[in-house]
């Protein structure tokens, strides 16, 4: 066996070394890529127009009273935006949260009305009966992408359609009003050191969805999955079950946000909830997120959603008239992603070497 | 010559009415670079995508280490110490190299938190240092999303995932045919170390002069048969594309 | 540089909103005493609720005080609780609102209550109306559903069935009218009551409802629509469904489109609420209570039974709803 020729290769650096080395450029890219991420420009936005608004009216709109209300009545755009998060990230899309939050009310109330009495058995059971609902939804969702290989934005369609009809024929049209009055009195418009209940429950969620996407096995899948789905399929990662895991949990936190509405007016409202998918959309996509999946945090959704939120508040104390407002978010929200753009556009030629 | 690693005998596979491989043989030997070589539609990639667990043979057989397996999915041949560095990357280009060195094998934190599935970022961000000095790769940012990076930098993740993994055989796809020159020269760096480790290297390339500097024995595939095995050394690059064009056949030569 | 710039465009576009805005701002100074008033509309882009606003609009000017005006996009407590969080921030004197649930609107008012802001209810009110509004001022919906009984007994000539499209259980004026309705129908016993139905606000559900009901009783020879959506919807269905000469529909509420309708014979009679009077109310209401002047715990204004006949009458002209002020 006549052997090759070796040729001579120089011995690599002393591997420590090196290491290090690569480390510290590491911590130093790092940080630029802090400083200049999506979530800090939208956050500085946010600033912005929270600063022009208090100095425009300061007593009425900086006050304790008015950021907790703020706070308040985003809790539950909150919550579907945490799922909607993850949906997006994987590059898919949930139209039906919105159905299936006032699915899930309906579901609810009507079980804590069919249990009777006004006691927390009935709104304990009520609660989770809500919840499974959502999570049904969301599973519905995850099998038809994954199995049946339906485009997400065609199912989830489909499902709000279906939730919401489902709803209606359960409930005749007709909002259900028979839920039990101390669910609204102590969770509804209840607080802890004065601190609304509602808001305590969207920020948990908030940080528990934010932790789990930021550091652990699920989040890193879900990213995985968003920016290459085939690469995570030769890595091993099964995509099919993850997939169903995330649209699962989006119904999931749709439910939960059906059970916070429910406990703050007593009744489904089931005519209100028609365009909280494009809201919670928005927020995710004002947060950093991109639509074509593998970027994104919970923490920039955080920002999207308050950022609606403090417009729609601030017009109001103006006195801006009710249609202007919706021209004024609407632009905001353009204005602030082609911001975004301008800044990835930037990194990207400052990364490249 | 020892025995081989990695075999393939009488594989076949059919896509429809069309028969990409008609009983095709391979082999590759502990601490050698065998390139598998082909003019289009011999069958190569089909071969390697059957070998590495992505696609599944119509018939023929495998031999690994001496037995006769399957390979049903890309996690088995990981499990066999085969790895493999697809012609496309198959990298997440939103995900930093440490993410895409580990992608499907994450390092979790001990005890609770790693049964959770927290992941312990800075352990992999350290391993992956690590391979990167040790294969000679100059990454200032490993911090960077890979879709951020020059191809060739790409390329050299790619191919450190490889070789970080691989215990037994890795798979080259085409690994510098986009690359300039000192960055091919840098891959062709990195296969002569995993090949001296002791790793049976199949380079895939259409590159012949490559071919001819980096393979210790090279396998011909025309049609989906093999047509000849030449020692690099004894050979002319000639002969190899006269085998590859049918001009030449030499099965049977040890 | 670039974003900076945009920034800078983003701060203007605020300020200049701003300016769009009313004056507000902090107080005092005058020597006159210019009241501030808010008006919480049920929903953006109803003609009963334009109209209440014109009303209110010249009551607030005569009367030397501003009014602002927001609504929410849908008739939900859901969407109106925010709206009312913000308006109560704003600090107001008095709020003027219409309440769209008669539960779930009861914390977010009593907040703006204990905020010291006075309140005056028009048109719907909450279960506990009396003790949160200074004034609840609305149409008698009561005798406005016993008028429309009488109304659509006379166009029908009192034989067949009737059908009352409703809105949703949870409102107190289009229950109110539901209830008149029921009870003065008993009087004409040729005419069979056959229930209600619930459009919930949408005139696409009221006509469904009203095809539907057509279909399972071919008798029918009469509607009566609790408000301008439900009567619109309805009137579309049976138009569809080619029984608009067949089936006699009174509305309630005359918007423009009601109106047209009316002319061309689709809709028979009108109800017209006078819901500019209850704006000009609410705002008198607001001003005697801030002045600390006696004040009407409950006002209920009259209608006008609108025909194609009348409607150009001058005293029946002026009570066609507008579209804007």
């Amino acid at each position: 066996m006549a052997d090759r020729e070796t040729r001579e290769v120089p011995p690599p650096a002393a591997d420590d070394e090196r290491a290090e080395e690569v480390g510290q450029a590491g911590v130093r890219g790092a940080l630029r890529r802090r400083l200049t991420e999506t979530t800090t420009w939208t956050f500085l936005i946010l600033l912005a127009i929270v600063a022009a608004f208090a100095l425009l009216r300061f007593e009425q709109f900086a006050t304790v009273f008015n950021f907790r209300n703020i706070a308040a009545d985003a809790s539950g755009l909150m919550i579907i935006a945490v799922g909607m998060t993850f949906v997006i990230i994987t590059s898919g899309i949930d139209l039906s949260v919105g159905s299936v939050l006032v699915f899930s009310g309906v579901i609810a109330a009507k079980v804590m009305e069919g249990i009777g009495g006004e006691g927390w058995g009935a709104i304990g059971a009520g609660l989770v009966a809500g919840l499974l609902a959502g999570l049904a939804w969301g599973v519905v969702n995850g099998v038809l992408v994954t199995k049946a290989r339906v485009p997400p934005l065609i199912v989830t369609l489909g499902t709000l359609g279906m939730a919401l009809g489902s709803a209606l024929l359960i409930t005749g049209g007709i909002d259900v009003r028979g839920v039990p009055l101390v669910l609204t009195t102590t969770i509804g418009i209840g607080q802890l050191w004065g601190v609304p209940y509602v808001v305590i429950i969207a920020a948990v969620v908030t940080a528990i969805g934010a932790v789990t996407l930021a550091m652990t096995r699920f989040g890193r899948y879900t990213y995985a999955i968003g920016s290459n789905a085939e690469a995570a399929r030769r890595a091993g990662i099964n995509v099919d079950r993850h997939l169903i895991k995330v649209y699962g949990l989006s119904g999931f936190l749709a439910g939960m946000a059906g059970m916070v509405s429910l406990a703050r007016f007593a009744t489904t409202t089931i005519g209100g909830h028609s365009t909280d998918n494009l809201a919670a959309i928005a927020a995710v996509v004002l947060g950093g997120t991109s639509l074509f999946g593998g970027i994104g945090t919970v923490l920039g959704t955080v920002v999207g959603v308050f950022i609606p939120a403090v417009l729609q508040n601030g017009f109001v104390i103006l006195g801006v008239q009710p249609f202007w407002q919706q021209v004024a978010v609407g632009a905001i929200l353009i204005v602030a992603v082609y911001i975004d753009q301008l800044k990835r556009r930037a990194q990207e030629r400052g990364e490249r070497r | 010559m020892s025995e081989p690693l990695l075999e393939a005998r009488g594989v076949t596979k059919s896509f429809g009415g069309v028969r990409a491989l008609r009983g095709a043989d391979f082999a590759v030997h502990p601490g050698e670079v065998a390139a598998l070589v082909g003019d289009n539609g011999a069958g190569k990639s089909t071969l390697v995508k059957i070998l590495s667990g992505t696609l599944a043979p119509d018939g023929g057989e495998i031999w690994f280490e001496g037995r006769q397996v399957t390979v049903p999915n890309p996690v088995a041949a990981r499990e066999l110490g085969i790895e493999t560095v697809y012609q496309d990357l198959a990298l997440a280009p939103e995900l930093d190299p440490a993410a895409n060195l580990f992608l499907g094998r994450e390092l979790v934190l001990p005890g609770p938190l790693g049964r959770l599935g927290f992941l312990d970022k800075a352990g992999m961000r350290r391993r992956t240092n690590k391979a990167f000095a040790d294969l000679g790769i100059g990454l200032q940012d490993t911090g960077a999303m890979v879709a951020n990076l020059s191809g060739g930098q790409r390329q050299s993740v790619a191919v450190s995932r490889a070789a970080t993994w691989v215990s037994k055989v890795v798979f080259m796809d085409e690994p510098t045919a986009a690359l300039g020159v000192v960055q091919s020269a840098r891959v062709r760096e990195l296969v002569r170390r995993v090949r001296d480790s002791g790793i049976g290297v199949v380079l895939i390339s259409h590159n012949m002069p490559e071919v001819m500097e980096l393979a210790d024995r090279i396998e011909v595939l025309r049609l989906g048969v093999r047509v000849a095995r030449f020692r690099a050394a004894d050979t002319t690059m000639e002969q190899v594309i006269a085998a590859m064009t049918g001009a030449l056949g030499n099965e049977d030569v040890a | 540089m670039r974003r900076r710039w945009l920034l800078g465009l983003v701060a203007i576009a605020l300020v200049a909103t701003a300016c769009g805005g009313d004056d507000g701002g902090g107080g005092g100074g005058d020597t006159q005493q210019q009241y501030k008033l808010s008006l919480i509309q049920g929903v953006k882009g109803d003609e009963f609720y334009i109209t209440m606003e014109c009303g209110a609009q010249q009551a607030a000017q005569a009367a030397g005080a501003t009014l602002d005006v927001q609504a929410p996009d849908e008739f939900d407590a859901s969407l109106q609780t925010p709206v009312v969080n913000a308006v109560v921030a704003r600090k107001p004197d008095a709020i003027l609102v219409a309440p769209t649930d008669t539960k779930a609107m009861i914390p977010p008012l009593t907040q703006a209550k204990a905020a010291g802001i006075k309140l005056v209810f028009v048109d719907t009110t909450t279960e506990n109306g009396a003790e949160l509004a200074e004034s609840e001022i609305a149409s008698d919906n009561l005798e406005g559903g016993r008028e429309a009984a009488r109304a659509l007994a006379e166009l029908t000539g009192g034989k067949g069935s009737v059908l009352v499209i409703n809105v949703k259980p949870g409102i107190s004026t289009t229950d109110a009218r539901a209830q008149g309705f029921e009870e003065e129908i008993k009087k004409t016993p040729g005419l069979k009551y056959i229930g209600q139905e619930y459009s919930n606000d949408k005139p696409e559900v009221a006509a469904a409802k009203a095809t539907a009901a057509l279909a399972a009783h071919p008798d029918l020879v009469g509607i009566f629509g609790t408000n301008l959506f439900s009567a619109e919807g309805a009137a579309t269905g049976l138009r569809s469904a080619g029984a608009a000469e067949r089936v006699k529909i009174v509305g309630f509420d005359a918007g423009p489109k009601q109106v047209e309708d009316l002319e061309q014979g689709v809709v028979q009679a009108l109800i017209a609420q006078k819901p500019a009077d209850i704006g000009k109310a609410g705002v008198q209401q607001a001003i005697a209570a801030l002045k600390g002047e006696p004040v009407q715990k409950k006002i209920g204004t009259g209608f006008v039974v609108v025909t194609k006949e009348n409607m150009n009458n001058p005293d029946v002209r002026p009570f066609l709803y507008k579209s804007s002020c």
